[in-house]
């Protein structure tokens, strides 16, 4: 075949693209992430692992990882669940189903940093009407209940501010803020399960909804439920707004919500220690990488059917 | 025995009249096939049946119990659907065990992982009938396979081993043959009659397709607009259907209908064909007059001289050769009229496109039908009289 130029010219814009949007600030937070460079410095001194090592030893950072997986942990699991139970119960109801999704989409379509608000007013130790709900129950049964007791004597949790509460109260708001999302992906994947199956199973004698569950919704829901686990996760990984928000300063009592993308910002945007936040950009990219190639290796293994 | 009973069926869907008061009583082992055109109500019919929808109104009995209330799980029916509607995530064999493990295995028994560990004994026995049922429909080396991993055939196989495992009061087939090609398809057909004569169980069989109730039921309910036009023996069915809308389903090529009309003595007649028999009104004497509509079936004409009495003749517009027999397609009446001719290879060979060919039809064998559709008999006797005197 005769070798003209022609291809590159083909490829060549899209390649171009790739390496400049998408491989070069990868590659250039990989780079920095072995530096000590700062914004505005005329030059940065290489220091190896440095970074790295820091990242891994210092207390901060473990108090770091500590934050972010109790938030992913906490969240993805029970947004995942929320949003497939009310995916499911959504499907089953004839009627308001349209005002329902509309409802508990809500939260993924306000912007986190002005829902904030509301929730600190929520929260708030005094005023707020969690507390004050909450006050409402002392003297009734539910001082049987020690913790309950406990908050009646001694006041109730400072929900935002209390190291005991504060990274737990925030994964709640993400649980809040991010099961809609999945909902309406269950609904999406719930559309494309055959009834005829559902007909074949009634006929195989199952009786119980859960017997439909197990033999049918679930097992043609895989796919889905792989795709929106790694998205939850991945979102969990990300979350940065609700902590900007709620503690402008350092990452919540005694630095208990200091997720990684509040550091990555804290230490590159704000202290200016750009090999720092490189680093930590770096190890975000892998956990992400991870679970994308977890994601990929189960939708070839397990739930591929077709 | 009567093993299933539909009385006064009826079924709405909003205005919709889908089933319009069907009354069928199916006999203990019987192969009854429904069959009909696209939106007959066949289909529904077999899902009222098998409880996946409710008629509006009408009782269905099942071994003489009335079922209405009673839920598809419970009816004891096996159904085979016309995408299969195999699980896709399972092997064929666990898709085989699934009517086995939800009926005959506790909760426990049926947990992942442990199940097999707390009911050992059950699960050596499900797995016994489901080997069994495999060899009999020759899918045992199929059984570690996906369905997405399976043809066509070999899924319609799984689908029919899943409904066998178990032992239904019924077999409800809804139109299993027709993701098949059509060579399968017609092995099939052969094939789940013998099934059936080997199981003796009842099959309730949906089709669209005449050729596969006339080639497999006992009995076929020809259905059109929600009502049996027709029930009966697929022969039966064939040569002597009461209505001109059976008679035009049935049968492939069509039966050729000619419009004619009745003369004062009863006979039928078409240009210069004149029907020997005479419309019979029963104790009326002979029905006189008016229009009527007189059906051949394409083997029921034969081609034959020019200038031989009682013959038609048309110009050539089509052949299609199947091999043992040559169908011809004429023009007759300067093309006002089509009509089909089966001939044998050697007839057909000579007969070329736009050539003028003779036809007469067989003794005994036209139908004539009535202005609205339904069948007006014919007397042989009296006609053979009168035909002298014509």
């Amino acid at each position: 075949m005769r070798s003209g130029g022609a291809h590159w010219w083909f490829v060549g814009p899209a390649l171009f693209l790739m390496v400049v949007i998408l491989l070069m600030p990868i590659l250039m937070a990989g780079a920095l992430s072995f530096t000590s460079y700062s914004l505005g410095n005329p030059g940065a001194a290489f220091v190896g692992f440095d970074n790295y090592e820091k990242i891994f030893t210092r207390s901060t950072y473990a108090k770091m990882f500590g934050a972010t997986f109790r938030y992913v942990f906490v969240v993805v699991p029970l947004s995942v669940g929320l949003g497939l139970g009310a995916a499911l119960l959504i499907n089953s109801t004839k009627r308001f189903g349209d005002l329902y999704k509309t409802i508990y989409f809500l939260p993924v379509m306000a912007a986190l940093i002005a829902m904030a608000i509301v929730w600190e007013f929520a929260l708030h130790p005094t005023v707020g009407i969690v507390n004050s709900t909450l006050e409402r129950g002392c003297g009734t049964f539910l001082e049987g209940w020690s913790w309950f007791a406990r908050g009646c004597e001694r006041g109730f949790p400072l929900w935002l501010t209390d190291r005991d509460y504060a990274i737990w109260t925030v994964a709640f708001i993400g649980v809040w803020q991010g099961f809609g999302f999945n909902m309406v992906l269950y609904l999406a994947g719930l559309t494309s399960v055959p009834r005829e199956l559902y007909h074949a199973a009634e006929m195989d004698g199952a009786k119980s909804a859960w017997d439909r569950f197990r033999l049918v919704t679930w097992p043609m829901l895989g796919p889905t439920t792989v795709f929106v686990v790694t998205i939850s996760f991945i979102r969990s990984f990300q979350v940065f707004d609700t902590v900007e928000a709620f503690y402008p300063q350092g990452g919540g009592p005694s630095k208990s919500v200091y997720v990684m993308m509040f550091a990555i910002y804290e230490k590159a945007i704000q202290q200016n220690l750009m090999g720092i936040g490189a680093a930590i950009t770096v190890v975000f990219l892998a956990f992400v990488m991870f679970l994308t190639l977890v994601q990929r290796w189960l939708v070839e293994k397990r739930v591929h059917y077709s | 025995m009567t093993a299933i009973a539909l009385k006064a069926i009826e079924k709405s869907f909003g205005s919709t009249r889908v089933l319009d008061g069907i009354d069928l009583s199916i006999a203990d082992g019987e192969f009854l096939t429904l069959v009909g055109p696209s939106g007959c109500g066949k289909s529904t019919l077999l899902r009222i049946l098998a409880g996946l929808e409710a008629p509006t109104s009408g009782i269905v009995e099942i071994d003489g119990r009335i079922v209405n209330d009673i839920r598809p799980a419970s009816r004891n029916l096996a159904m085979v659907f016309q995408s299969y509607a195999l699980y896709p995530h399972l092997s064929v064999a666990q898709n085989m065990m699934t009517p086995l493990k939800l009926r005959d295995l506790s909760f426990a028994g049926r947990l992942p992982l442990v199940g097999p560990l707390l009911a050992r004994e059950a699960y050596r026995s499900i797995l016994a009938r489901v080997e069994d049922t495999a060899q009999i429909l020759k899918i045992d080396h199929l059984l570690d396979r996906k369905p997405g991993q399976l043809s066509g055939g070999q899924r319609q196989r799984a689908a029919l081993g899943r409904a066998m495992v178990r032992e239904p009061i019924a077999f409800l087939m809804d139109e299993p043959l027709s993701n098949l090609d059509a060579a399968l398809r017609i092995h099939m057909r052969a094939e789940l009659a013998e099934l059936h004569r080997s199981l003796k169980s009842t099959f309730v069989y949906v089709t669209h397709d005449q050729a596969e109730a006339l080639t497999m039921s006992d009995r076929m309910a020809v259905m059109m607009d929600g009502q049996i036009l027709q029930l009966g023996a697929p022969e039966e069915i064939y040569n002597n259907p009461v209505d001109i809308r059976v008679a035009e389903f049935v049968g492939a090529p069509k039966i050729n209908l000619l419009p004619g009309t009745l003369d004062s003595a009863g006979h039928a007649r078409f240009g210069d064909m004149v029907l020997t028999r005479v419309t019979d009104g029963g104790d009326a004497g002979p029905v006189t007059s008016g229009p009527v509509t007189i059906g051949l079936r394409p083997e029921h004409l034969a081609l034959c001289d020019s200038g031989a009495p009682q013959s038609l003749s048309g110009r050539v517009v089509h052949k299609e050769n199947l091999g043992a027999d040559v169908y011809l397609h004429l023009a007759v009446q300067d093309g006002a009229h089509r009509i089909v001719v089966r001939t044998t290879p050697r007839e057909g060979r000579t007969a070329s496109l736009g050539r003028t060919l003779h036809v007469r039809r067989l003794e005994d064998q036209a139908m004539v039908f009535g202005p609205n559709g339904n069948r007006l008999g014919l007397s042989g006797v009296a006609g053979r009289t009168v035909a002298e005197v014509a």
